[in-house]
């Protein structure tokens, strides 16, 4: 508190520059109205939800957003949920992508378009897509791990050539499991990115690869960059442990693998202390972490 | 900071002098024997406020952080919704807050306030709130066997982050200390008169004759605070602590510097619905549950070894520039289980102690 009688809080960590608490601050926890547009059907659970903010404004300031940032969604009675963002900020329309698993991921199914509900963000530091600039891009994807990994892929894509190689290697347990099958598609089809898709388990008519994602890294064909490359890895932790496992050995060193986690969460601005691991809150110091910071949280992930 | 002198007597016409100038005060009440607790000053209960009271379980952070706080009213109309912020920020004055909960409510004002998204709910109810602090020098009544702020460094005297400090110099006088200029704003009053270099030579030894009156120093504190920090606590002191804890969370609640809370909404009438926070508990088995049912923090020590690391490491001091302990006592008072910091900290002590490697040589030198 200064003399004045004003609460003063130094900048973080500096100590030095005392920052006085303007006014009555923003309300952070105050959510924008949202309207859905429309849904479509992933995989079974797990369906894209199309939408827009009621206000224009907020719609403009929202799209800035990085990919790996995050936003909180409200279904106003239920409660709120953090989700990733799977659109690219360079793509037109924002949609979540999300698995009914809770009471309020529930809630969300349940809307139809032209119902009401809350966002605000973005949230998380998002990945720091300037600074791989001239590198190349290796996603590696489990599940639906690609959620949160589309962002990076579709905004690499649309920025192509500031990136070097640009590989997605995607793993799902069957064939019905596979997420944005559309997009899924164009990157196979698509000549500035190499898709590789594998099932741990076939159904009659597939084609494709079998086995783990971990797996495709080894084939015989496939030649993963390794130089000057940063690798994205996200999916269930049984599959992120071996995948960071196969990376290490290919040549990867730790701080060029590259994370997005995900935890319980009630506030997104560093308050409510449910996602902190170790010395990290989740929300303001990730979700994005490289696996070298993983490693030094304190606190098992 | 400009000091006064008053009677002890007057003690009352001061508070009665707050509560003039639009303030609600706060102070803390004897119940019986060392209960005590907060309540609003009245004019028929003001009769009853003390200078040296035990301090209060329930700490004073329910005044800038309740248990449970409304944010937002959400009301259902025509297909869309109306979303009202609730704000209330009452004036309102803690009177006899000790130093360590003023400690505590200045680890809060950096926890909430600080870093990229201030806390807008806190910081309305912040900016209304004046503390008058008691320092504690009876040893009988003051101080209990759980107090450590000797260890922490934030008391028995605060040195800032009060408006007001109250000091019993004896012999029917008080030592006013204004913090700020609200604090020096008081001093208008007829009550004090002024004071001369004397009074300020006995404050300083009567605090370094009350320090010597603390049981529980708990030297080890800082040297806790590094093997936290370093991580080379042992798994199975942690293990140790998990086996004492009954996880009701006692801790927590009466914890004058945890923040944490929960969002919860419930109803709130017809078409409408009420956003609250309510104060969570790190110790309790769904704090990081998520939906699905997966729980990345599991056991019982990975909760309470939680706990410790995020009120010892060095990196949240160094990150809030100020620590999530003040020294208060109340863990060690409420815990059933006996896992309190003081205990905690005596556990660390044996363990780094048991640590010690030492090989006598044998006769033949090798």
């Amino acid at each position: 508190m200064d003399a004045n009688g004003k609460i003063t809080v130094a900048a973080e960590g500096r100590g030095v520059l005392p920052e006085t608490v303007p006014g009555p601050a923003e309300n952070v926890y105050l959510p924008k109205l949202a309207v859905l547009v429309r849904v479509q059907d992933e995989i079974a659970e797990v369906k894209t939800f199309y939408w827009h903010f009621v206000d224009e404004a907020e719609q403009g300031k929202f799209r800035a957003f990085r990919p790996g940032q995050f936003a909180q969604v409200s279904l106003f009675g239920v409660g709120e949920f953090p989700a990733s963002l799977p659109p690219s900020p360079t793509e037109d329309e924002l949609f979540f992508t999300v698995r009914n698993v809770g009471s309020c991921t529930a809630a969300l199914h349940a809307l139809k378009p032209g119902e009401v509900f809350g966002v605000r963000g973005p949230y998380g530091n998002g990945f720091p897509m300037e600074q791989y600039h001239g590198r190349n891009l290796v996603f590696v994807a489990g599940g639906i791990g690609l959620i949160p990994l589309r962002s990076c892929i579709v905004y690499a894509m649309a920025h192509r050539e500031r990136y070097g190689r640009l590989q997605v290697f995607y793993g799902a347990r069957t064939p019905s499991d596979l997420m944005y099958v559309r997009d899924l598609k164009a990157w196979e089809e698509s000549a500035g990115l190499e898709c590789h898709v594998t099932v741990d388990r076939p159904a009659d008519g597939w084609k494709g690869n079998v086995g783990v994602v971990g797996s495709l890294l080894k084939k015989p064909g496939i030649n993963v960059a390794v130089a000057n490359s940063t690798a994205f890895v996200c999916g269930p932790p049984v599959m992120f442990r071996f995948a960071i496992k196969d990376l290490l050995q290919l040549g990867f060193a730790e701080r060029d693998i590259v994370s997005t986690l995900e935890r319980y969460m009630k506030c997104g601005v560093g308050k409510c202390g449910h996602c902190c691991i170790g010395v990290a809150y989740v929300c303001v110091d990730g979700p994005v972490f490289t696996y070298e910071q993983i490693k030094k949280l304190g606190e098992d992930i | 900071m400009k000091a006064r002198l008053m009677r002890s007597e007057d003690l009352a016409m001061l508070v009665n002098a707050i509560r003039r100038r639009g303030y609600e005060v706060v102070a803390p009440f004897c119940n019986k024997g060392r209960d005590t607790y907060y309540d609003t000053v009245t004019d028929e209960n003001i009769g009853r406020v003390r200078l040296h009271v035990p301090n209060p379980y329930y700490p004073p952070k329910r005044f800038v952080l309740p248990p449970i706080e409304g944010l937002l009213r959400v009301k259902r109309a025509n297909g869309t919704y109306d979303l009202q912020a609730t704000y209330e920020a009452p004036k309102r004055a803690i009177f006899g807050i000790r130093s360590c909960d003023v400690a505590g409510i200045y680890h809060l004002d950096r926890f909430y306030l600080g870093r990229e998204f201030p806390d807008t709910y806190y910081a309305r109810r912040r900016r209304e709130l004046l503390l008058v602090n008691v320092v504690c020098t009876n040893a009988e009544l003051d101080i209990s066997d759980a107090c450590f702020c000797v260890c922490t460094d934030t008391g028995p005297a605060a040195r800032d982050h009060f408006d007001l400090q109250l000091m019993d110099l004896g012999a029917g006088e008080l030592l006013a200390v204004a913090g700020t200029l609200a604090g020096e704003a008081l001093f208008e009053e007829p009550l004090f008169t002024k004071a001369a270099q004397e009074h300020v030579e006995r404050r300083r030894q009567i605090l370094s004759e009350v320090r010597k009156r603390f049981k529980t120093t708990t030297c080890w504190f800082s040297a806790t605070v590094r093997y936290v920090s370093q991580g080379s606590v042992p798994e199975k002191t942690w293990e140790e602590i998990g086996n004492r804890c009954l996880e009701c969370g006692g801790c927590t609640y009466v914890c004058p510097a945890c923040t944490c809370f929960t969002v919860s909404d419930r109803p709130a009438g017809r078409d409408e619905i009420e956003r609250v926070r309510i104060w969570d508990s790190c110790a309790l088995g769904g704090f990081t549950r998520m939906a699905g049912g997966h729980n990345p923090r599991k056991s019982v020590h990975d909760r309470r070894n939680r706990r410790f690391f995020r009120k010892l490491a060095h990196y949240f001091i160094q990150r809030e520039l100020s620590m999530a302990c003040v020294g208060c006592g109340r863990c060690a008072a409420v815990c059933h289980g006996d896992v309190g910091m003081p205990s905690v900290v005596e556990m660390i002590r044996r363990a780094a102690a048991l640590e010690e490697k030492i090989e006598p040589v044998p006769a033949d030198g090798r």
